[in-house]
């Protein structure tokens, strides 16, 4: 338990020290792109693109224990894919805030209805009513599974954003999708491998976080239920 | 031909009233006024709020937790020396 602990923490300063050094490099070392591509507000795309892999990790966590919950229920499984769905949400809502801001210079427009970013709004809005599904509606068996089924259906939409831009075309750039050559200077390319890795470091830490949180939070329910069955009305 | 002296322009003390606007007409490729650093900006310190009022939450929800773990202990020490 102990080292388990030493470990997190280290996990912890890790991630801070890389996405300390993601904001330094980004903004400071990789050149700003050309105008057609929004100048300098093309380094949004260092966070933009690696919070999107983010809520893919997140998504996946949620897929797999959503799955592994409807197989055989544990509180783990639905720690994780609770944990899975609210951190899909924080790192969706990254993806859906910094895109338009970037695309308002790159594009002239906030928001257009282009493929990618329509799956994008979509996939977000599924774990965001898993989340309000969680959070309101309390943590009865048949709530758990309802989200679970949801935290599978949800996830079915990810390859779709990926694959939305190659399948249906639209405004969204595909610089990622010719394995990194529409980056054209090495700094734009580190900064974005950077991106990635503290990108992935905090989803992992945030993750671990959310499923103790919710591991925790279902043990002491059962404790309670348990102390009220024996006639220990306080806790009531 | 003679050269044209160049018109000048309008301030608000030499514009005719008659001179206002009376309509708004669409162009295409009108001025870009929005600055790529406001929005570079904007988009990192929406970054930190997202992440930092995620980061408050997990906090305030372990604090909930801790709340209870020590309401269940004092109820279980109280059961214990009854």
């Amino acid at each position: 338990m102990q080292r388990s602990h030493a470990g997190f923490v280290a996990l912890v300063c890790l991630t801070a020290a890389v996405v300390s050094y993601l904001f330094y490099f980004a903004f400071l070392k990789a050149p700003p792109a050309q105008l057609a591509a929004g100048g300098i507000a093309q380094k949004i795309f260092y966070f933009h693109v690696p919070s999107a892999y983010a809520m893919y990790l997140s998504g996946a966590v949620c897929f797999v224990a959503s799955a592994a919950y409807l197989v055989g229920a544990t509180d783990g499984r639905d720690a994780w894919a609770r944990a899975g769905a609210e951190c899909a949400v924080v790192f969706g809502l990254i993806v859906l805030t910094t895109g338009p801001l970037w695309a308002k210079k790159a594009w002239g427009v906030y928001w257009t209805w282009d493929p990618r970013l329509t799956t994008s709004l979509l996939s977000v809005l599924v774990y965001v009513a898993i989340v309000v599904l969680r959070a309101f509606s309390g943590s009865g068996d048949a709530e758990r599974r309802f989200a679970a089924a949801l935290g599978v259906l949800g996830t079915v939409n990810l390859p779709i954003i990926h694959y939305s831009v190659r399948k249906w075309g639209g405004l969204h750039p595909t610089v990622i999708t010719k394995g990194g050559g529409g980056l054209q200077h090495p700094d734009m390319k580190h900064a974005l491998t950077v991106g990635f890795i503290a990108l992935t470091l905090l989803a992992i830490v945030l993750l671990v976080l959310r499923a103790r949180a919710a591991l925790l939070s279902s043990k002491l329910a059962r404790l309670e239920e348990e102390a009220i069955f024996s006639g220990l009305d306080e806790v009531a | 031909m003679s050269a044209q002296p160049a018109e000048q322009p309008k301030t608000a003390a030499t514009a005719d009233p008659g001179d206002r606007s009376e309509q708004f007409v669409a162009v295409q490729g009108g001025g870009e006024t929005t600055s790529a650093e406001a929005l570079l900006v904007s988009a990192y310190i929406v970054i930190w709020l997202l992440l930092l009022g995620f980061v408050w939450l997990t906090w305030k929800r372990q604090r909930g937790i801790e709340a209870r773990l020590g309401d269940l202990e004092k109820a279980l020490q109280k059961s214990a020396r009854e």
